[in-house]
Formats: C-alpha cells, structure tokens, sequence
C-alpha cells in the first residue's frame, strides 16, 4: 500500500481568531480527539492533532488523500460542533510531498504569524506526544515529526531566522510602552497558564514591572506560576476585584466564551480614575470580549492584532527565510526517499531471506565435503559463499533504488524483483524435500 | 531693521515646520533635529525683535495685536523646544513650528501701525508682570492642545491596531502625553489666575477700579472657570486620557476664540484701546 502524509487544517493567514478559536482544541483535549478521529475516519491510518494559538491541523497518513481530507474535514465539524460551510472555505489541505514540507516549514518556524518564533517548536513537540499517547503516531508519523524536529534545528542554527524575529513577548513590551511610560509602578495580572502568557509575562517582569498577579482555574498552578515569576496567586474565584488595580491583563485560559464583558469594565475603569488598561487576549478562543476595546482608555490586543502590528525587518527576513526553505528542500527530499524506499522493505527482506536460505541449503547439502576440508579451507568456502550472496542482494537492492530514484513504479519492480529471486513458495517445499538426494549420491 | 528679524524669525519657523511636517517618518530624526534647531534659531531671532522694539518703546512692546502675537510666538517657540528637548520627542514640533509660524506671519502682515509707544498712564511695572502672565498662560494652554491632539491620534492608532513604530523611532507613551497635559493645565491655570489678579491690580491703581466687565476680562473669567472644571474633573473624578484630552482641545478653541474674536473686533483696554 502507498502511504503518503495528509495535512488539512487552518492557520493565521486562511481563518481570523474569530473561526479558528471555535476549531481550537485545548491541551487535554486532544488525545480524546485523536481516538475518535482514529474511529470516524478509518482511511486514515495514523494521525496527530496540531492546535495552537495560530493554528489548527490535524496531520494523518492515509493512502487516499482525497477521501482521508473530506472525512477529516466532516470529522473536525462535527467533532466541533462549527458549520462546515464556516470554516470550509479557510481550510487548507496538502498531500504527500507538499503535506511533509508544511510540516517541516511549520516546525521551523517559517510558516508563523511572527516568523522565527521559537514556541510552535513546543507545541509540535507536545502534539507528537499526544499523538503517541493516544496510540496514533505509527512508523510514518514518528519518522514525518522527528524529521520536523531535526529541520527546526538546522534551520535555527544554520540560519539567523529566529535572531531579530519578533516574539509575540516582545510585541507586546513595545506596545506598552506605547501606553506607559514606566512599567515599574504598574500591575500585570495573569489568568491562565499558557506558554505564550508566561513569556510575555515574564518579559514586562524583566521591563521592571514589580507587581504580578497570577489566577489559574486551579489554585496550585496559579501558586507555581507565581512562585517561579515572583508574583502573588489570587484563587480563581475571587481575581474580579484585583482587575481594577491591573494595569496589563494578560488572557490565556481556555475558555468557552470570553470571560470579560465590555459592560463590566465600564465600571473599573471609572473605579481606576480612567487610568489606562492594557489587556492582551493570548487565549484562543478568546477569553475577552472584542467589544472591551471600545472602552474609554483600554487597549485590547487579541493574537492576530499582535502579529498585525509587528514591525519587522522584511528583507533581512526574507533572505534568511530562503535559506530555511532550501533545508526544508533538502530534509524533503531525504524523507521522500526514505518513504520510497520504506514501500520496498518487505520485499528487500523477502529477497535477503530467500537467497540466504539458498546458501545455507547449498551449504548444508555440502556439508560431508566440507567437512573433509581443511578448517581454512572451510572459512574460505564460508566467504565465498557469502560474499557472492551480498553481491547479488546489493546489485538488487541498488539497482531497484535507482529505479525509484528514475522515477519508476518502486513497488512493482520490487514485486517482480521478488518473483525472479524467491520463486513461488511452494517451490521451497520442493528443495525441502530434495535436501536428501544429493547426499544419498555422496 | 526690527521687522527684519521678525521676517527672519517667520523664515526660521516656516521652515522649521516643513522640517517637524517630513521628518515624522522612520529613519528622518535628522530632518526633524533640524527643525528643532531651527525653531530655536527663530526664537532667538524673535526675542532680538522684542528686545529692540521693548528698548524703542521703554517697556514691553505689547501696544498693539500684531506685537502681541510675536510675544506669544516667542513663548510657544521657546516652550515647545523646551518639551521637546526634555522628552525628547520632536513630534510636538508638527504643532509648534506652525503656530509660531502663523502667530509671527500674522504680526508681520499687521505691521505695527500707529502708536508704538504705550500712554503715560499705563507705562507702568505692572505691564510687562500681567501681559507675560497672560501670555505665558495662553501659550501652555496652547501647547496642552497640541499634546491632546498627538494624543488622540496615538490614541485612535493603537485602538485601530495601527503599525509600530520602528525602532528608530522615538514616541511618547499616552501615560507621558497625558501627565505633560496635565502639568500645562496646571501651570497654565496658574498663570492665568495671576495674571487675572495682577490685571485687577493694576487696574485699581491706574482707574480705581478692579473689575469693569470689559469683554477680554468677561470672557477670561469664562475660560478661568472652564479651565478650573477641567483640573477638577481630574483631581476628583479621575478623568484623563482620551476624555481630557478632547475637553482640553473643546475648552482651549473656546479661549482662542475669544482671544482672537475679541482682538479684532472688540478693542478695549487689551485691543490696543486706552483711551
């Protein structure tokens, strides 16, 4: 069977948060998700589940990638609970080749709302873990992601795409400055405990800020972001009244609905004496109602608005971006080869026994002979044996890598291959039995 | 050789605002340094004016609207090079170079018709003490305008997600545009209600009298009291940011208005009327 990759799925550029945090599986989620994607969709074979802030996308093998993408597609409605026809439009597939270098371009970090980010790095590692866990990663996908994984490294040392690159961290420093003039008198709260949160929270704590919040759906992870940030944990219950004392509020709990009306905030902000709020919404589905930007002196910032307002440096960017694709090229094309050749396995193995076996019945039918032999002798005749079997086997097994390589059918000359060298089976019986022959003639 | 320097003063400003006006954009700090530095000049160039015409006349040379106007251009120059060199931002400069601009090219156009020197009656130490005040007023006020207006675009560009800055750049925060405000208010205030005081002084000591409902000293009470609901609003309500900024601008065009409506049409004492 010819397995290739598949990859269906949304990101920044084809869906607004808007679609994509209705898409969006949180962490725990999604190994629940992959077995019943294991049971709805059957022509898929192994599948792992990428969602992030900026992306959702389920990566699977099948061997008919157009039945395997509708199936995927209907599964990851239904499974959502979203009409089809409002994010089918967004939805983007890729087969074999194409669906391996998005992964790959995905892992590097080359296909980011802020290119060069190091966090999807995480996150594809987390998704190849869950897939693993839920039993769904098979030989393709553990070879598929540990390429990626190598990719992303070559890529971040030979190139200089995550030097320079603005984080969504950084992003969000700048623009507070925009709106403070000091950090050091001002209050981040934290709700939530995404990766992404904690950085930016981390990076306007190394701006100065001296107070930090932290509020968590349980109160023992609040306590431990706290503590390894230097802050103070508010049980979940009760973090309504610090808002009007935050200046920076920082969103990434995973949530239905938004948690922060534009209603509510009237009030705390007039309770601030119209000081500025800064709220950044890192959480997708968001957890703060889009509306809150209206307000009198607060700034909402959700995830696709940080990636919007990023300056960067286009062309030093993009050169080193192209440097990026030709790894990503190169790493391709070694998997692609790899996947060529992995349809050939069986049949390699076939062969390697069959003509083993042959030696070792020419062997054993020889063996009064050889043992009259000298014990040099014997060795001799051992690796003449030998060797001729290993030159016969490598011509074989080269000369059907080039035909894969000439872009010939790999599978059905490596069938023939095994026709011509193992013969039928029931022919082995036949040798089988002959096996005493000779010797009676001895 | 007096409206000379004015005229060089008016050339200085000029093209110190088209400086301010194209180096707004990333990479241009150079441009907008130079307009800085050619504000400056003007400003030197504008007191060398006054000075000579103060020596000519004995006292400041406030007698008629269009002097007054390059006292006030002077003050708006000499304040905006201040904040800008403090805060280092020349973005303030998009406003000031302007206003000095159109302040000394209106004095310019006006001439200095007529008398140059003030009657005896109110040649007196308290000129130069109450017209200063006023002015110094009016041009803080003027400036807190300016720095609400750059607030409100910075404020809408950040609601509407609008790009950052590049790292050249140099941009003040809203929290430092709004405090600056603030202090112009207050500062303002303060000169305005000495100046009112002194007013009244002098008034009693060349007529008999403190107050006499002349429309320039009606409508300053009107902005006093306007200018005092401002600061209140803030130091008990708390309002600030965009909803003081926008009122700073409203009640700053109600004193301009006045200003200018009753310098040209309403002559009294403050028009250059002493008889």
């Amino acid at each position: 069977m010819d397995h290739r990759l598949v990859i269906l799925g949304v990101n920044h550029r084809t869906a607004p948060v808007k679609v994509r945090e209705r898409l969006a599986y949180a962490e725990e989620e999604i190994v629940p998700a992959l077995s019943r994607l294991k049971l709805a969709v059957p022509a898929i074979s192994e599948a792992a589940l990428l969602s992030t802030c900026n992306r959702v996308e389920i990566v699977g093998v099948t061997s008919d990638c157009e039945a395997a993408g509708e199936a995927a597609l209907r599964f990851l409605g239904e499974d959502r609970r979203v009409g089809a026809d409002t994010f089918a439009a967004a939805v983007y597939r890729f087969d074999g080749s194409d669906a391996v270098r998005h992964l790959f371009r995905v892992g590097a970090s080359l296909d980011s709302m802020v290119v060069g980010e190091p966090q999807i790095f995480g996150q594809l590692k987390l998704a190849y873990a869950q897939a693993v866990e839920a039993g769904t990663a098979g030989l393709i996908l553990h070879r598929a992601f540990h390429r990626a994984f190598s990719v992303a490294k070559r890529v971040r040392k030979a190139t200089l795409i995550g030097h320079g690159a603005v984080s969504v961290g950084s992003v969000a420093v700048a623009l507070a400055a925009r709106i403070f003039d000091t950090l050091k008198d001002k209050t981040i709260m934290l709700m939530g405990a995404g990766q992404v949160a904690e950085l930016v929270a981390r990076q306007l704590k190394r701006r100065g800020v001296e107070a930090l919040l932290v509020t968590s759906r349980t109160f023992d992870r609040a306590e431990a972001i706290a503590r390894e940030l230097g802050g103070i944990a508010v049980p979940f219950d009760s973090y309504r009244p610090y808002l009007k004392i935050a200046d920076v509020v920082i969103g990434s709990l995973s949530v239905e609905r938004p948690i922060l009306a534009a209603e509510e905030f009237e009030p705390i902000i007039r309770e601030r004496h119209y000081r500025p709020m800064f709220l950044i919404d890192l959480g997708v589905p968001r957890n703060f109602d889009e509306r809150l930007n209206l307000v009198e002196n607060v700034y909402l910032y959700d995830i696709d608005d940080l990636g919007q307002v990023a300056h960067q440096s286009r062309s030093s960017r993009e050169r080193e971006a192209g440097k990026a694709e030709t790894i990503v090229q190169q790493e391709l094309e070694a998997f692609d080869r790899w996947l060529g050749e992995l349809g050939l396995v069986p049949a390699i193995k076939e062969i390697r026994l069959s003509i083993e076996q042959l030696r070792d019945y020419e062997l054993r039918r020889h063996r009064t002979w050889l043992a009259g032999l000298a014990p040099g002798e014997q060795v001799r005749v051992e690796l003449l044996t030998r060797g001729l079997v290993n030159k016969l086997l490598h011509r074989v097994l080269e000369g059907l890598r080039r035909n894969g390589e000439e872009g010939g059918n790999g599978l059905y000359t490596a069938e023939l291959a095994r026709r011509l060298l193992c013969g039928d089976p029931g022919l082995e019986g036949e040798i089988d039995e002959d096996e005493d022959g000779p010797d009676d003639s001895m | 050789m007096n409206p000379l320097w004015i005229g060089i003063a008016l050339g200085c400003y000029a093209v110190a605002s088209g400086c301010f006006f194209f180096g707004r954009g990333p990479g241009r700090r150079r441009i907008a340094n130079w307009g800085t530095a050619l504000l400056a000049v003007g400003a030197g160039f504008n007191a060398l004016y006054l000075i000579a015409r103060g020596l000519q006349a004995g006292n400041l040379p406030v007698a008629s609207f269009g002097q007054s106007l390059t006292l006030l251009a002077l003050l708006v120059a000499l304040m905006g090079v201040g904040l800008m060199i403090r805060l280092r931002v020349s973005v303030i400069g998009v406003f000031v170079a302007p206003t000095a601009t159109v302040a000394s090219a209106t004095a310019c156009i006006l001439g200095t018709p007529g008398r140059l020197v003030l009657p005896e009656s109110l040649r007196s130490g308290w000129l130069p003490v109450h017209v200063t005040l006023a002015f110094l007023g009016y041009a803080m006020f003027l400036l807190a305008a300016g720095v609400s207006l750059i607030y409100l675009t910075y404020d809408s560009r950040l609601k509407s997600k609008a790009p950052l800055p590049g790292p050249g750049e140099r941009v003040p925060s809203l929290e430092t545009l709004d405090r600056i405000n603030y202090r112009l208010l207050g500062w303002g205030f303060v000169m305005l209600s000495l100046a009112i005081v002194s007013g009244a002084i002098w008034a009693d000591a060349t007529w008999g009298h403190f107050w006499s409902w002349e429309p320039q000293e009606s409508w300053s009470l009107v902005t006093w009291i306007l200018y005092a609901g401002l600061l209140e609003s803030r130091l008990t309500v708390g309002w600030r940011g965009r909803r003081a900024a926008a009122l700073t601008i409203a009640v700053f065009s109600v004193l301009a208005g006045s200003f200018l409506g009753l310098s040209l049409m309403h002559p009294g004492h403050h028009g250059g009327n002493f008889d």
